[in-house]
């Protein structure tokens, strides 16, 4: 059985809306209570659930004292740092490697301005801002993996 | 009083026979480690091995993912390398390689005694014989050095600690600490080269003469830029690369490297786990999922009265 509630198309203020491409919340299944009264719960069980389960299965675990005069054998950040940290480590001047740093958030606010004359959403009718986009994937992910192996490895991924 | 002193005198030399003998004991190897430092972990996390064993190479350690108190489980080393590889021996023969491990474990992880050996670990542990590293240190096992070519896998039978009788151990994750060794050191702990390393001119000139010395030994002189001469001595084993009145500059190598082995680390991590938590933790799994369900019956039951009302 399903709940759905059809689009009243006799109310001059959904069709207008709908001609702008908005007003899609006022036909469906409705939100309350369907879905913010009982499915929304279910799901916030089941992450529960997932994080309970991982901290009793798989702790947190206490490391080694902090010692400030003994830099670890191998130093790597947060999983998500990978890839600046991977610029820093091969760039071979630091004061480069922390200007070359600040061209990430340069070129994030460049996101609004690539091919913003396209007058279409769909990403594969915008050439320019995908291949931008793909581009920049790949150069992290390739960055990433480079950071976890020996710096003598790290450029090539020890492929070649 | 004579007899006191004959009695202080072979007490002497018996002391003096086991100083002589022991280190060219099998084990002799981990013995240097374990003379020269109180822990094997320095501060920055490197295994002391490596300071002898320059050379690097992987060594995979597999643990289970949590044990429970007071159980004996099987910690493994595996020590990889090709199969029939030769090096070096001391007198400069082709000899297969040997390999060692030592596992650090958490406080109150230990070797578990012989009579809790399992019927598989009895058979996987045959011929490895476990040292502890030293008196106080119960929690660092070692291994080696074993003929490497039936023992590229070294288990590690050990006993977990039981919360319940000792209040410092806690239920949690912990890490261990991994080192496998295979192949001889490139230099003694007393900062002598061993001959199994490369051996390069310690200043520029040019090859003066090869000659052999003392012992199997070869005597490189090098004449400096400015007419010093220099000897290099070269023990047996490695080869030669360079010929007389050639040009070498300092850094420069002299032989070939005849090593083959290397030294890796790494750490793995073990969870002691509380059965109690498990057990709590799949009753509230067991609410969860029932919350669940009646959640969705709930709403079915409410789509039945948007139907009848007309929504």
């Amino acid at each position: 059985m399903h709940i759905l509630k059809k689009p009243d198309l006799s109310d001059p203020k959904l069709r207008e809306k709908l001609s702008k491409g908005m007003g899609h919340n006022y036909y469906g299944e409705p939100a309350w209570p369907n879905d913010l009264l009982y499915i929304f719960p279910v799901v916030i069980l089941g992450t529960i659930a997932c994080v309970v389960g991982l901290a009793v299965l798989d702790p947190a675990m206490l490391g080694d004292k902090a010692d400030p005069f003994a830099t670890p054998l191998e130093i790597l950040p947060e999983w998500y740092l990978y890839p600046v940290f991977q610029i820093l480590r091969v760039v071979p001047n630091k004061l480069l490697g922390i200007a070359l740093q600040t061209l990430v958030p340069l070129g994030l606010m460049l996101i609004p301005f690539i091919e913003n004359i396209n007058k279409f959403q769909n990403p594969f009718r915008r050439p320019i801002a995908m291949v931008v986009f793909l581009f920049g994937t790949a150069v992290t992910i390739y960055l990433g993996i480079g950071a976890t192996l020996p710096i003598d490895k790290s450029l090539t991924l020890g492929l070649f | 009083m004579r007899r006191f002193i004959s009695q202080l005198l072979s007490s002497f030399l018996i002391l003096s026979l086991f100083v002589t003998f022991a280190p060219s004991k099998s084990w002799a190897y981990p013995f240097w480690a374990q003379q020269n430092y109180e822990n094997p972990r320095e501060a920055t996390g490197k295994i002391v091995c490596a300071n002898c064993h320059l050379a690097k190479m992987t060594t995979q350690a597999e643990v289970p993912q949590s044990v429970r108190a007071d159980s004996v489980f099987k910690a493994t080393v595996k020590i990889p390398y090709k199969s029939g590889t030769t090096e070096i021996g001391a007198d400069g023969s082709n000899v297969p390689l040997q390999v060692g491990a030592v596992v650090m474990l958490p406080e109150g992880f230990k070797l578990a005694p012989q009579d809790r050996w399992t019927d598989s670990i009895k058979e996987e542990t045959q011929g490895v014989y476990f040292t502890q590293y030293s008196d106080e240190r119960d929690d660092i096992i070692l291994v080696g050095p074993l003929p490497g070519d039936q023992n590229r896998e070294i288990v590690f039978p050990i006993l977990a600690p039981d919360p319940s009788k000792d209040s410092n151990i806690k239920f949690g994750k912990y890490s261990i600490h991994v080192g496998g060794n295979r192949g001889r050191g490139q230099v003694y702990p007393t900062g002598e080269k061993s001959n199994n390393t490369i051996f390069t001119a310690t200043i520029d000139g040019t090859i003066a003469s090869i000659e052999s010395g003392e012992g199997n030994t070869t005597l490189v002189t090098i004449e400096g830029t400015d007419g010093e001469k220099t000897i290099e001595k070269i023990p047996v084993g490695p080869t030669l690369i360079i010929n007389e009145g050639e040009d070498i500059h300092a850094g420069e190598p002299l032989t070939n490297d005849p090593n083959a082995g290397g030294f890796g680390q790494l750490d793995t991590e073990v969870v002691l786990q509380n059965p109690l938590r498990i057990y709590g933790l799949l009753a509230f799994f067991a609410s969860v999922s029932l919350a669940q369900v009646l959640l969705v019956l709930k709403k079915k039951q409410v789509e039945k009265v948007q139907a009848s009302e007309g929504i």
